[in-house]
C-alpha cells in the first residue's frame, strides 16, 4: 500500500495539515527508512522497500544518463540501478563498504538506489510533515520533518523517482 | 463445483465460438458459390442443433431462441430441397444468416464478459419466422392437401413448427425428423412432440399435468422424460427436446392432439410416425426389443442431452496461461543446461568423455523440448484472415462496391499472442481500403483502366525472424497533396510543407487523429484507425509501413517480429562487458589487418568483403566502453545484417556460442529511449552475470545519429 492510500483513508481530522496532508491523531504514522546521501537525511516509505542489498555486480547499460548505472540480476529478477547522488545532481564518489542498495517497488516499477549508508527505521507522524518551501523545491522531495534530534528528514517521492518526469 | 461449472462455461464458449467461425467461413462460400448445397444445410442445421442443445443446458436462452429459429428454418429448407428457394429468396436467406450469427456472435460476447443477456430477441425470431413463412407459402400450391390444411389453422400459422409439420409424411422424411427430434427408444407407433411456450417454467410439473388430464379421458399411452414427477432436471430436456407422447394407434393420437390443442402454454406440437417399428414390423430382422418399462428409459433422454460434438481435428484446447508458464519453465531449464555443463567444478576434472557425451545428448533433447513448446503456440494467421472475408462482404453490399478479397499464405504460422493482437490492425486496414481505397463506381475504375472489380489482397510471408503481412489495394491511392493539405489543416506539420517527402508524407497517414476522408462514414473516416493500427503493431515489437502510388493503389506493410523468447546467440566481449548478437543475424566473423580498412571523407572506416564495402561500427566507441584493444588488428569484426543494413561491428573477442533466454528491458529504462540505442533485451548467463542482447538494426541507425 502506497502512502497515499493510506493517507485517503484518514478522515475527519481535527488539523488540516499542509499540502493536504490530514491528520487523526498519533495512529497516523507510516514507517520510514532514512538514509544519508551527500549528508542530507532521506526518508523512504517501507511500503516501497524490497530489500537492501550491497556488493551488486551492476552491468553498464551504454547510452544511458550518467545516474542509471546499469542493471543487476536479483534472483532471476533484472532490476536497474540509479545512483542517488547523480540523479540530485551532486557530484560522485567513490563507493565505501557503506555504500548500499536500496531495492524499491513503486506500482510494480522495480528500481534500485544506490545511497551512501543506511541509518535507521522511524515512524514518521503525517501531521508533522510540512512542505517545502516554493522557492527552494526540489523535484524528488515530496515533503520534510524535523526529528527530536534536530535533523531535517527529507521524503523521498517515489512516484517521481521511477516516472522519471 | 463451481470449476466444474467453470469448466462447462469455458467448454461451451469454445465449441460455440468455434461452430460459429465454422458457420461463417460456410456461408461465406457458399454466398461465393451463389448457392448452398446440401451438405451446407446439413452442416447449418447441425450446428444451430448443437448451439441450441448447449445452450439450453448452460439455460442462455437468447442463444438457444435464435437457433431454434434458425434450426426450424433449415429443418424446412431440408425438408423441401433446396430449390424451393429462388435467387431473391436466397439473397434474403443469406443476409438473415449472417445478421443471426452476429446475433449470436454478440451473445456470446456478452456470456464472456459477464453481462446480461438480452432477454428480447423477438425481432430476429420474427423475421427469420416471417421469411419462413414466405418461403412455405409460396410453397404451398405445390405442397400436400396436408400443409394447405394445417397453414389453414390461423391461430397457430406463426408457429414454425406446425408449418413444417404436415401430419402425413413419407417414411422417409418421417425417417429424418425421428432422428431430428431425437426420439426416445420406444416401440410405440406415434409419437406426440410438445414443446411448451418459452419461459413459461416448471415444464415438468405443466407436462404431468398434462398426462394427469389425458389419463382421465381414458387414453393409453407412456410418455418420455418418465421421470417428470420427482426429477426437476427434466425441465432442461424438456425444454431442448420437447415432450413425448407415445401412442399405439393413431386414434388415440388424435384425440391426445385435440385435447392438447385446448391447453394453456402448449407453443407447438408435432405429431410423429415411429418408423424404426415400421421398418421393424415389416423386416421381422430387427431384434424385437423388451417392452419399455418407464424405469428402463429414464437415462435415455439425459444422456442424449450430450452435444454431438463433431469429430473432425484431433485437438485439445489448453490454457494459455499453462502454454506461457511450460514456456518460462522450459526457459530456465536452458540456462541450468549451460550453467551445469559449464560450471567451473568439473573443468578440472579429466577423463570427461561420457559427460561430455552425456551433456550433447542433454543438449539436444532439450533443443527439441524447446521447439516444441515454440510450436505448441503458433497458430496460422487463417483465423485472422477469414474474418476479413466477412468484412469485405459486408461493406461490399452497404457501400455498392464490387470487390474480392485475395488471400495469400493464410496458413503462415505466428504465435498466438501476435495472432491476437493484429486482427484488429488488419480489420482497420481492410476497411480503409474498402472505404477511401477502392473507387467508388465501376466507371471511375473503368476510365482508369482497371478491372471493374476492385482487389484486395491480404498477404503473410514468413522470413527468418519476421512476418510481413501485407495489405494492399488497387484503388486510386493516396494524393501526396491531399495529405500534405489535410495534415497542415490539422496542424501536424513540422516542418514546412515542401521539405516534405513522399515518405514522410505518407508516414503522416500514421499520425493520431488523421483521416484524408472528409466524410465520416460508418466504417471509416474518423482518423482513429491508423494511429490505432501503429500502436497496437507496436506493442508487439513491429513495424507499419505505407507505400503507395496515386492512382494505383495502396499497401500497407506489417512486420512482426517471431517470437523472441528464446535466441540463438553469440557472445562477444567489448572491455569488460559481455553482448549478446542473436546468430540469425551473423553472417560472417574475421579477423583484418590496418590496411584492409578505407576511410571515408569524413573518417568512417570500411571494410571490402565478397566485392562490397560495409561500414565498420565499434561498439567501445559507440557506447563508450573502456577497452584495451581499440587497435583493428587486435579484435575482431562481426559482420551482421538485419532487414536491408548490413554492416561490421568491431567487437574484442567472441566468447562463444549459446542459447539465451530473452528478458524484456526494466521499465524504468524504457524511458530512456533504450531501443533506440540498439539494445532489445537482456538475459542471464549461466554465471549469473547478465548480457545484453543487441538488436543489430536499431544500432545501426544508433551509430548513424552519433556520427
Amino acid at each position: 500500500m502506497s502512502a497515499e492510500n493510506t493517507q485517503t483513508t484518514m478522515t475527519g481530522s481535527s488539523h488540516a495539515a499542509p499540502r493536504g496532508l490530514a491528520s487523526s491523531g498519533s495512529e497516523a504514522t507510516e514507517r520510514y527508512l532514512t538514509f544519508r546521501t551527500d549528508n542530507l537525511i532521506f526518508g523512504v516509505s517501507t511500503n516501497y522497500i524490497i530489500e537492501i542489498i550491497t556488493n551488486h555486480a551492476i552491468t553498464t547499460m551504454p547510452m544511458m544518463p550518467n545516474y542509471v548505472k546499469g542493471i543487476i540480476n536479483l534472483r532471476g529478477q533484472i532490476v536497474p540501478i540509479i545512483d542517488i547522488r547523480l540523479r540530485l545532481g551532486k557530484s560522485a564518489i567513490e563507493y565505501t563498504n557503506t555504500t548500499c542498495v536500496i531495492v524499491l517497488n513503486v506500482d510494480s516499477v522495480f528500481i534500485g538506489i544506490i545511497v551512501d549508508a543506511v541509518e535507521q527505521v522511524l515512524d514518521i507522524d503525517y501531521s508533522q510533515i510540512s512542505s517545502i518551501p516554493a522557492n527552494n523545491r526540489e523535484e524528488l522531495v515530496s515533503g520534510m520533518i524535523s526529528m527530536p534530534d534536530n535533523k531535517v528528514v527529507l521524503l523521498m517521492d517515489c512516484e517521481t523517482l521511477v516516472n522519471n518526469s | 463445483m463451481d470449476n466444474g461449472m467453470d469448466n462447462m462455461l469455458d467448454m461451451y464458449l469454445f465449441e460455440t465460438n468455434s461452430l460459429l467461425e465454422q458457420l461463417d467461413e460456410l456461408l461465406i462460400e457458399a454466398e461465393k458459390a451463389g448457392d448452398l448445397t446440401v451438405d451446407d444445410v446439413n452442416e447449418i442445421f447441425r450446428v444451430m442443433h448443437t448451439i441450441k442443445g448447449s445452450s439450453a443446458m448452460m439455460e442462455f436462452s437468447s442463444l438457444m431462441q435464435i437457433a431454434h429459429h434458425i434450426e426450424d428454418l433449415f429443418f424446412y429448407i431440408r425438408q423441401n430441397g433446396l430449390d424451393s428457394l429462388n435467387i431473391t429468396h436466397k439473397g434474403t436467406l443469406f443476409n438473415l444468416m449472417f445478421r443471426s450469427t452476429d446475433m449470436l456472435r454478440a451473445e456470446v460476447s456478452k456470456v464472456e464478459n459477464n453481462e446480461p443477456l438480452s432477454d428480447n430477441v423477438d425481432n430476429l425470431t420474427q423475421e427469420i419466422n416471417s421469411f419462413l413463412k414466405i418461403i412455405s407459402e409460396e410453397e404451398t400450391p405445390k405442397n400436400t392437401e396436408a400443409t394447405i390444411a394445417k397453414s389453414s389453422e390461423p391461430k397457430k400459422s406463426e408457429q414454425p413448427k406446425k408449418v413444417s409439420a404436415p401430419a402425413t409424411q413419407t417414411a422417409d422424411l418421417d425417417k429424418i425428423r425421428m432422428e431430428l427430434a431425437e426420439c426416445p427408444d420406444d416401440n410405440a407407433s406415434f409419437f406426440l412432440r410438445l414443446f411448451f411456450d418459452e419461459g413459461c417454467g416448471m415444464e415438468n410439473l405443466r407436462a404431468f399435468m398434462l398426462i394427469s388430464a389425458l389419463k382421465e379421458s381414458g387414453l393409453e399411452f407412456n410418455h418420455y422424460p418418465a421421470d417428470i414427477e420427482t426429477n426437476s432436471k427434466t425441465c432442461a430436456t424438456i425444454i431442448e427436446k420437447g415432450f413425448y407422447l407415445t401412442f399405439e394407434s393413431s386414434k388415440d393420437a388424435e384425440s391426445a392432439i385435440s385435447q392438447v390443442s385446448n391447453l394453456n402454454n402448449i407453443q407447438s406440437y408435432e405429431l410423429i410416425e415411429n418408423v424404426r417399428v415400421k421398418n421393424a414390423t415389416a423386416d421381422e430382422i430387427k431384434t424385437p426389443t423388451a417392452p419399455v418399462h418407464e424405469n428402463a428409459v429414464t437415462s435415455t433422454p439425459a444422456a442424449s442431452t450430450g452435444h454431438q460434438t463433431p469429430n473432425k481435428q484431433n485437438l485439445i484446447s489448453v490454457n494459455l496461461a499453462k502454454l506461457d508458464n511450460l514456456v518460462a519453465i522450459v526457459g530456465e531449464i536452458v540456462i541450468t543446461e549451460s550453467m551445469v555443463t559449464s560450471s567451473p567444478d568439473i573443468q578440472n576434472l579429466k577423463n570427461m568423455d561420457s559427460f561430455l557425451k552425456a551433456t550433447r545428448q542433454l543438449r539436444k533433447l532439450t533443443d527439441d523440448l524447446q521447439d516444441i513448446v515454440m510450436s505448441l503456440r503458433m497458430v496460422p494467421v487463417s483465423g485472422v484472415f477469414q474474418k476479413m472475408n466477412r468484412i469485405v462482404r459486408d461493406m461490399k453490399q452497404k457501400l455498392q462496391k464490387d470487390v474480392r478479397l485475395t488471400i495469400v499464405g493464410e496458413n503462415t504460422e505466428v504465435d498466438k499472442s501476435i495472432v491476437d493482437s493484429i486482427g484488429d490492425p488488419i480489420m482497420h486496414i481492410v476497411r480503409n481500403s474498402m472505404d477511401h481505397g477502392i473507387e467508388d463506381s465501376v466507371q471511375e475504375r473503368i476510365a482508369a483502366g482497371k478491372n471493374p472489380q476492385g482487389e484486395i489482397t491480404l498477404s503473410a510471408t514468413h522470413t527468418t525472424n519476421e512476418v510481413i503481412i501485407a495489405i494492399k489495394d488497387d484503388g486510386h491511392g493516396v494524393d501526396p497533396a491531399g495529405v500534405l493539405a489535410k495534415a497542415k489543416k490539422n496542424g501536424i506539420l513540422t516542418k514546412p510543407e515542401n521539405e516534405y517527402t513522399q515518405k514522410e508524407i505518407l508516414a503522416l497517414l500514421l499520425a493520431p487523429g488523421f483521416s484524408t476522408n472528409e466524410v465520416v462514414t460508418e466504417y471509416s473516416g474518423r482518423g482513429v484507425g491508423m494511429d490505432v493500427v501503429k500502436k497496437n503493431v507496436e506493442a508487439v515489437g513491429g513495424t507499419v509501413t505505407v507505400t503507395s502510388e496515386l492512382g494505383k493503389g495502396m499497401c500497407t506493410t506489417l512486420k512482426i517480429p517471431l517470437t523472441m523468447a528464446i535466441v540463438d546467440g553469440m557472445e562477444i566481449a567489448v572491455g569488460k562487458s559481455v553482448f549478446t548478437i542473436p546468430i540469425a543475424n551473423i553472417r560472417q566473423s574475421f579477423k583484418v589487418k590496418s590496411e584492409d580498412v578505407i576511410y571515408d571523407t569524413e573518417g568512417n572506416e570500411i571494410i571490402k568483403c565478397m566485392n562490397q564495402f560495409y561500414p565498420i561500427i565499434r561498439i567501445h566507441t559507440l557506447y563508450n566502453i573502456d577497452s584495451k584493444i581499440t587497435n583493428i588488428e587486435d579484435g575482431i569484426l562481426v559482420w551482421v545484417e538485419s532487414g536491408d543494413k548490413s554492416y561490421c561491428l568491431f567487437v574484442d573477442d567472441l566468447l562463444g556460442e549459446q542459447q539465451v533466454v530473452v528478458k524484456p528491458l526494466p521499465v524504468y529504462l524504457n524511458s530512456f529511449n533504450i531501443k533506440n540505442s540498439g539494445i532489445c533485451g537482456c538475459t542471464i548467463l549461466g554465471d549469473g552475470n547478465i548480457s545484453i542482447i543487441l538488436d543489430v538494426l536499431n544500432l545501426y541507425a544508433a551509430a548513424h545519429n552519433q556520427y
